[in-house]
């Protein structure tokens, strides 16, 4: 049987049940099944579009014209029905009637605090123009003593106790050995920080660790200054605890510099007005600093008429303490992860808030 | 050493007020500790002129005061005292001004009247008794100066740390010669008795080494008794308790300039004679504090040529004490050499006055000098008639010559970063009393023999530098040359790994470098394990802090067991740090290597809706040590595992021969020795074994574009077949073949004794075309032939 020669009422007719039938499709097979239906090879759109041919010639280009429009119509319709099918049957699938559930999750993780801390400083210092360099912790006298310019039998010696193992070999007090060995098999200019644990024979208080972490510095160069000591050692702190910090040089001793400094930041707690934390005095102490001793040169065989340099010294533990107010130095070591897990989110490494 | 205020007033003028002064000299080098102020107790005291007083409107005994303290407007003040009029200087308490016994002054209302402060008297300052009448201050201040500190005469005691390079600073006059230097004024030294040198004393030193000067004074008809009050008050104010006249002016010449004295009682010496010498172990002495004490060869003394009267340089004996009977005074004031102090006070186990100076190096040039002031002050309060003559013996009279010193105004301004002219430095040395000398470029300085740290010419552009002011030296924006940083390599990639095991969740933890010697016996250890033999310190804390650590493993248990005890119920860390092993020859330094080490314990996950809660377990730390390893550039099965006991679940994994992981679960009543109450996996790399870039670059391969085909397989295997076995016969067998990955695998009765059934897919990919369904079924024929030949392995037929 033939088809009758379309009109427009028909085709109009046809569009309408078309709708219909897409809107009323609730899944992939019964979108798919009125497609082929309407828009098929054998559909029923396309059996109009094919009985044209009745119509008069004139009318036929118009005809066809309108079949194609509807056509196109039709066919967005089902893509878009179909996609809006796929994502209702996605979110099906993982909506059990309460999107308020929680999501799956495991144990969390984190770098610990002090450890990042150390990273921390370490990539201002490289940003700097240090590289780093590292050494034993089981060391010889004549590195952590003898060649940092501390006689034997000194007083100095006795302001830190040490941990033996034999006569000749100890725990590092300092890093600096490593700043002497360093300079035995390089040659100036040369700047470096040597980051690292030391060990103090103390009895393990609030503020005091018989282990803890220190960084020192060295620059090395023919005519460095206690001017440019300060310049780096401002630029550090103002790196590290944030653009208000401000240092101070105040004189002091160490055998293997001179002159020498502890060096003192604005109290980040009061800033600089007083307060406990500081002890009303505005600042606190953070680093030892000074110029290289023209006798720790000799023992490393450089001469102290070609050279100068410069080394600080800092204990990360007790900068952490500061920048996170941490209240005991011993919660390093104790690793409850509670305390740790503190410092696991993000908190930008640069400068606090 | 703590400083006294009015003491250092003897010396030096001081305007100052005394916190201007502790902040001053803090920032010269010599950091005031502490400030403590004697008396006065008070704070936010300002002064203030009475402008008009007016009888109280509401109460006959108040008067309503206003007061001038320099603020925009004067203060309404009511005060009840009756001693109030119009123009006085008056001591105000401001709103928030702490009086003594810590009353704090608010802004109040007084029967109507508005206070807003109080006019003080000498009880509510702390400064005196009367609480009657207020205070009336006879000053030509300004009103609102801050009164904290000026009132009361109360002494001001700075608590200064002296570093070890600065025995001059352990007395008032090296003090007072700091203050003198920072504030540009005059010292003035303090008076002395003129004596004689006269050598009819014997005084004979053993080893010149121990004993290089030691000089006498000799007091007659001393009468013993309290020093003056001045003396006492002073010494009071400083921590030391006055006992007579002899010993309070040894005391006070110790502080004042620093050069310890000793008085014997000269009658109660066996011989008339002084022999210094090393002490015999068949010797004892009873000294001052009352201890008998074993002598020996350590212990330098003094004796009278046969008894020992004296430990030198540390304490005196009981017997030539000075007492009330004392007539005659030998006094003594020597330099000991710091090291032979030190063998002694560390033999004797004594501190001192005394032994802390001669141990950080006193003045071999003022002994005659201190016994001379001590002689002026002992003939100037009564207390004896000083002989006036001294004995003397010195060892090299280059001891007491002042060194000369050279500084060159290039190297200066070099270190410094200045760019100051001659005569500036000339001026800055000479304000501490050093005599300059300048030619050319070069000062050349006289170095007296209280300032022995002064050795170099670094020494002296120290001084210089501090004089100028550190703060005064170059702008904190100054960079000098830039020179490249080098990053090691190895340093990242263990940042990166650590980084990396935090985001997979991990915790990082960071444990004591130290270990309980006993751990290796606890983890069960072998004996010839390099891990049983720690480094062991002379001078341990504890003997659970005795040993240096062989492994992370018992530090990272021991946290595990903490945080078990504080409520987590599943752990998983990692730390990466180092561990100490003694080399095979035993000698030298010990080999410090980088671990890392992984412990697992308790929950695998927190508790969850959707799924059950479970432990950890062996494949939980197979895959992170699987996925680690891979990280580090090695398939975990490249190497080979081996178990290191039968009867336990650890393994030893050998890479290119050597030892450089272990991985395992440590069985439950192990794990408890740490007090972890749950079966613990862990794993630990050696770090050093896999240096950054060992494996060789990587090169990008081919992807391939054609579509993968999808195989399972499930087979039976015997007993003594493991699935590596059966992925390795697939691997050799499959062309084509992208990977194999296990999915199922179980062990049953049901499938015969001993068998395994194991269940795989494998994913086919050819670089040059489609693969064909034909081409697969002949891939698969080979795999099975191969497994059926080579391991007895079958295929399942269900």
């Amino acid at each position: 049987m033939r088809d009758p020669a379309p009109d427009r009422e028909t085709i109009a007719q046809l569009e309408r049940e078309a709708q219909e039938a897409i809107g009323k499709a609730t899944d992939a097979a019964q979108l798919e099944e009125a497609r082929v239906a309407f828009l098929g090879r054998k559909g029923r759109l396309t059996a109009a579009l094919r009985s044209i041919g009745r119509l008069p010639a004139d009318q036929r280009p118009i005809m066809g014209e309108l079949i194609n429009e509807v056509k196109e119509r039709l066919g967005v319709m089902f893509e878009r029905r179909r996609d809006e099918l796929a994502d209702r049957s996605h979110d099906r699938e993982h909506d059990r009637g309460d999107a308020s559930l929680p999501g799956r999750r495991g144990w969390e993780g984190g770098r610990h605090v002090l450890r990042r801390v150390i990273r921390d400083a370490k990539e201002i210092f490289v940003r700097m123009g240090y590289s780093i360099a590292e050494g034993p912790d089981v060391e010889l006298d004549y590195y952590n003593f003898e060649a940092l310019n501390f006689p034997p039998d000194h007083p100095s010696r006795d302001a830190q106790d040490t941990f033996y193992v034999n006569r000749d070999i100890l725990l590092r007090t300092q890093t600096s050995p490593v700043q002497v060995r360093y300079m035995e098999r390089h040659t100036p200019p040369l700047r470096i920080i040597s980051p690292g644990r030391v060990y103090r024979n103390e009895a393990p208080d609030p503020s005091h660790a018989a282990e803890f972490y220190q960084i020192e510095g060295l620059c090395v160069d023919v005519n460095v200054s206690l001017s440019d000591l300060r310049g780096d050692v401002a630029f550090f702190i103002r790196q590290f605890f944030g653009p208000d910090a401000k240092v101070r040089f105040r004189p002091h001793f160490f055998p293997f510099t001179e002159p020498s400094a502890e060096v003192d930041m604005t109290c980040f707690a009061c800033r600089g007005t007083g307060c406990a934390i500081c002890k009303k005095t505005g600042w606190i102490e953070i680093m030892g600093a000074g110029m290289v001793h023209p006798n720790v040169f000799r023992y490393a065989g450089y001469d102290p008429e070609m050279v100068t340099g410069f080394a600080f010294g800092m204990g990360i533990d007790r900068m952490a303490m500061l920048k996170y107010g941490i209240d005991d130095i011993r919660r390093f070591l104790g690793n409850d992860i509670r305390f740790l897990k503190q410092f696991w989110n993000e908190q930008w490494a640069g400068v606090p808030q | 050493m703590k400083a006294s205020l009015n003491w250092l007033k003897r010396y030096v003028e001081i305007r100052e007020e005394a916190r201007v002064v502790a902040n001053d000299l803090t920032m010269f080098g010599l950091n005031v500790e502490a400030l403590k102020s004697l008396g006065a107790d008070y704070s936010g005291v300002v002064f203030g002129r009475v402008l008009e007083c007016a009888k109280h409107p509401q109460a006959d005994r108040l008067s309503v005061c206003t007061v001038d303290t320099g603020g925009k407007r004067p203060l309404n003040i009511v005060c009840g005292a009756t001693n109030v009029r119009a123009g006085m200087g008056v001591a105000v308490a401001v709103a928030g001004a702490v009086l003594a016994g810590g009353f704090r002054i608010k802004k109040t209302r007084l029967r109507g009247e508005i206070s807003e402060g109080m006019i003080c008297s000498e009880k509510e300052l702390g400064i005196g008794a009367d609480e009657q009448g207020i205070l009336e201050l006879d000053l030509t201040l300004g009103p609102g100066v801050s009164l904290d500190g000026k009132l009361g005469g109360g002494d001001t005691i700075f608590d200064v740390e002296v570093t070890p390079n600065r025995p001059d600073l352990l007395s008032h006059i090296g003090i007072a010669r700091e203050i003198a230097a920072l504030y540009r004024r005059t010292l003035q030294a303090p008076q002395r008795m003129a004596l004689r040198h006269e050598n009819g004393f014997r005084i004979e030193m053993e080893d010149q080494g121990d004993c290089p000067r030691y000089s006498a004074a000799f007091i007659d008809d001393v009468r013993i008794a309290p020093s003056p009050d001045w003396l006492q008050e002073l010494l009071t104010g400083v921590g030391l308790k006055p006992r007579n006249n002899i010993v309070d002016i040894t005391n006070f010449v110790l502080l004042e300039l620093g050069q310890p004295l000793h008085a014997f009682d000269r009658d109660r010496m066996g011989r008339d004679a002084i022999f210094v010498r090393r002490g015999r172990s068949d010797e004892r002495i009873l000294t001052l504090d009352g201890v008998d004490r074993d002598l020996g060869e350590d212990v330098l003394l003094i004796t009278d040529g046969v008894t020992p009267i004296g430990v030198a340089g540390v304490m005196g004996g009981r017997a030539t004490e000075v007492t009330s009977e004392t007539k005659r005074v030998l006094l003594e004031s020597a330099y000991f050499d710091p090291r032979s102090i030190r063998r002694s006070r560390r033999c004797l186990k004594l501190d001192t006055e005394a032994s802390y100076r001669f141990e950080r190096g006193a003045d071999p040039g003022v002994t005659v000098a201190a016994l001379e002031r001590a002689c002026r002050l002992i003939a100037d309060t009564g207390a004896g008639r000083p002989a006036e003559i001294y004995a003397d013996a010195l060892a090299a009279a280059d001891l007491v010559v002042p060194r000369t010193l050279a500084m060159r105004t290039r190297q200066a301004n070099r270190v410094m970063g200045t760019m100051l002219a001659v005569d500036d430095l000339v001026e800055l040395l000479s304000r501490l009393g050093l005599k300059t000398f300048f030619a050319g470029e070069q000062v050349t300085v006289s170095v007296p023999t209280f300032r022995r740290d002064l050795r170099e010419e670094i020494d002296l552009i120290e001084e210089t530098a501090r004089l100028y002011g550190y703060d005064n030296i170059g702008r904190e924006e100054e960079r000098h040359g830039v020179i490249c940083a080098e990053i090691s390599p190895f340093d990242r990639r263990n940042e990166e790994l650590c980084d990396r095991l935090a985001a997979r969740g991990f915790a990082e933890i960071t444990t004591s470098s130290f270990m309980d010697p006993g751990d290796p016996e606890r983890l069960q250890w072998r004996a010839e394990d390099s891990r049983s033999r720690p480094v062991k310190l002379e001078n341990p804390l504890t003997a659970a802090q005795s040993a240096m650590r062989t492994s992370l493993l018992p530090g990272m248990l021991r946290v595990a067991g903490r945080n078990f005890a504080a409520g987590l119920e599943g752990i998983r860390i990692f730390e990466l740090d180092k561990v100490f092993l003694q080399r095979s020859e035993g000698e030298g330094l010990p080999e410090e290597q980088y671990h890392l080490c992984a412990v697992f314990s308790g929950r695998s996950g927190p508790l969850q809706w959707f799924e059950k809660q479970r432990d950890f377990d062996f494949f939980d730390m197979k895959g992170e040590v699987e996925s680690t390893l891979e990280y580090l550039g090695v398939q975990a099965e490249t190497g080979t595992t081996h178990r290191v006991r039968d009867d336990e679940c650890c393994y030893n994994w050998l890479y290119k021969n050597k030892i450089v992981a272990s991985w395992g679960g440590i069985p439950f009543h192990i794990a408890a020795r740490f007090d972890v109450p749950a079966p613990v996996y862990f794993f630990d790399i050696l770090l050093d074994a896999f240096p950054p870039g060992w494996a060789g670059r990587v090169v990008s391969g081919r992807i391939s574009q054609f579509p993968a085909v999808k195989r399972d397989l499930s087979v039976l295997a015997p007993e003594r077949v493991g699935w590596s076995d059966i992925r390795t016969v697939v691997r050799k067998n499959a062309k084509h073949l992208e990977s194999v990955t296990l999915f199922d695998y179980y062990q049953d009765d049901q499938l015969g004794h001993g068998l395994k059934s194991y269940a795989f897919r494998m994913i086919f990919r050819s670089h040059e075309g489609t693969l064909e369904d034909a081409q697969i079924d002949t891939v698969i024929g080979a795999v099975l032939d191969g497994l059926q030949e080579e391991l007895q392995v079958a295929l399942r037929s269900e």
